[in-house]
């Protein structure tokens, strides 16, 4: 029944992006705009060879962390802005309402990460030595950055200063698994053995299985009051 | 099934609402919740399904042949259908697309035939807004759709708060055909200042 209602709401929060494209095209326009500037700025020959996988995992993730809190938030507050959050709460198990909004979450920051990894390495002329390492870390820190955004968003929905709030609450938050997802991409970057980078894989791991635990723990109540 | 409020009250900070109350809806029977503009009674229905905890008292659901059991109105899975005002339904999405979404995620999945036929009886036509987004339809076609969500899964005790803003009088008769319905499987609470939607109200709780 949870795994049905999570797939409807992820199915009607996927059509209804599609639809209007607001939370796609805001996400992909500042996306596009900060890695023209990070290419016109940094480019790939200012910066010295050993510092190079450094700066460019810092600036990846910097990337991919601004353009997840500039769509991310919208999970929920369109419903609230919308009115259509009460009708949810009536209709929806909460749990699958918060899974519904991870996964589309998750599908919105695939796309996102689909269209800035490789345009950030061809302009960045960021080579990686084990790409299945990196692929763990991207796909894991997606985990991350959704499940945390997912719930923060929820948590920040019906107050009145959300930009603000969401960000206030979702550094601190975020700010592990970052670190362990930049130390995993220098890692990959420059490392092509796959066992170099397994710690910042596990504490990613770690991260995301507490998060996603804690969400569905506490969604109930933050949802529903 | 039948909804039972027992000493319910609001307040929001030393500002206070409504209560203590006490009112139980019958089955077959309608409830009507009376009061000038401000006097509280959309914040007790939404009290009453569950959106708003009360400040004090208890509201539960309980089934006439067993009093003992007390389900919460937020646990009712179903047993209660809300149509109001400060609801919306997707924009994005068009009315049977709408219609098709909630019964899934209730758990009682309806396939497009059906909620087509759940449109036609609050008196739309399911083939012209096939294709038109709600949030393209008008302020009473809307408020024609949300009737319809509101009955959409057979619930027990139906709410309706102002259920005949924005609508013709076309409109008001589906008011009153569901309202009829209505009583044949369970209750209704009617929060309304219109005289002609209060007659309809077997009982009255005045705010």
């Amino acid at each position: 029944m949870i795994l049905r209602a999570a797939a409807a709401v992820f199915v009607k929060d996927l059509r209804t992006e599609w639809r209007t494209r607001v939370a796609l095209n805001a996400l992909l326009l500042f996306a596009f705009s900060v890695l023209i500037l990070v290419g016109y700025a940094v480019g790939p020959t200012r910066l010295s060879l050993e510092d190079r996988p450094v700066v460019n995992s810092v600036l990846l993730w910097i990337v991919l962390f601004f353009s997840a809190m500039t769509g991310l938030s919208r999970a929920f507050v369109n419903e609230e802005e919308t009115g259509t959050a009460s009708a949810l709460r009536l209709s929806a198990p909460p749990a699958a309402v918060f899974l519904g909004k991870l996964l589309s979450n998750l599908a919105l920051l695939g796309v996102v990460m689909a269209f800035v990894v490789p345009l950030f390495l061809a302009l960045m002329s960021f080579g990686i030595a084990a790409p299945g390492l990196f692929l763990a870390i991207l796909v894991f820190g997606a985990i991350g950055l959704a499940s945390a955004s997912t719930f923060i968003a929820a948590i920040v929905a019906k107050t009145a200063a959300k930009g603000a709030l969401f960000a206030v609450l979702a550094t601190p938050l975020l700010l592990p698994p970052l670190v362990a997802a930049v130390t995993g991409t220098r890692v990959a970057a420059t490392e092509p053995d796959l066992a170099a980078g397994l710690d910042a894989v596990r504490l990613l791991f770690a991260f995301d299985g507490i998060m996603i635990t804690a969400s569905f723990l506490l969604f109930d109540a933050v949802w529903r009051e | 099934m039948r909804l039972v409020a027992e000493k319910l009250c609001r307040s929001f900070g030393p500002r206070k609402i409504f209560g203590p109350l006490s009112f139980a809806t019958s089955p077959g029977k309608v409830l009507g919740v009376a009061g000038a503009n401000g006097s509280g009674k959309t914040t007790l229905v939404r009290t009453l399904v569950g959106l708003i905890r009360p400040s004090s008292g208890s509201v539960w659901l309980e089934d006439e042949s067993l009093p003992a059991s007390r389900i919460s109105v937020r646990e009712s899975n179903g047993s209660i259908g809300w149509c109001a005002p400060d609801l919306a339904l997707y924009g994005e999405l068009t009315p049977s697309e709408n219609l098709e979404f909630f019964a899934r995620v209730s758990g009682r999945p309806i396939p497009r035939e059906e909620a087509e036929r759940r449109i036609a009886e609050v008196g739309l036509d399911p083939k012209r807004l096939r294709t038109i987004r709600t949030r393209f339809l008008s302020t009473g076609q809307r408020q024609r759709i949300k009737l319809a969500y509101a009955v959409l899964g057979s619930p027990a005790v139906l709410f309706l708060d102002e259920p005949g803003s924005n609508l013709d009088e076309a409109g008001h008769r589906a008011v009153e055909a569901i309202v009829t319905a209505q009583r044949n499987r369970g209750s209704v609470v009617l929060a309304t200042n219109d005289p002609l939607e209060l007659a309809l109200a077997d009982e009255r709780v005045t705010l």
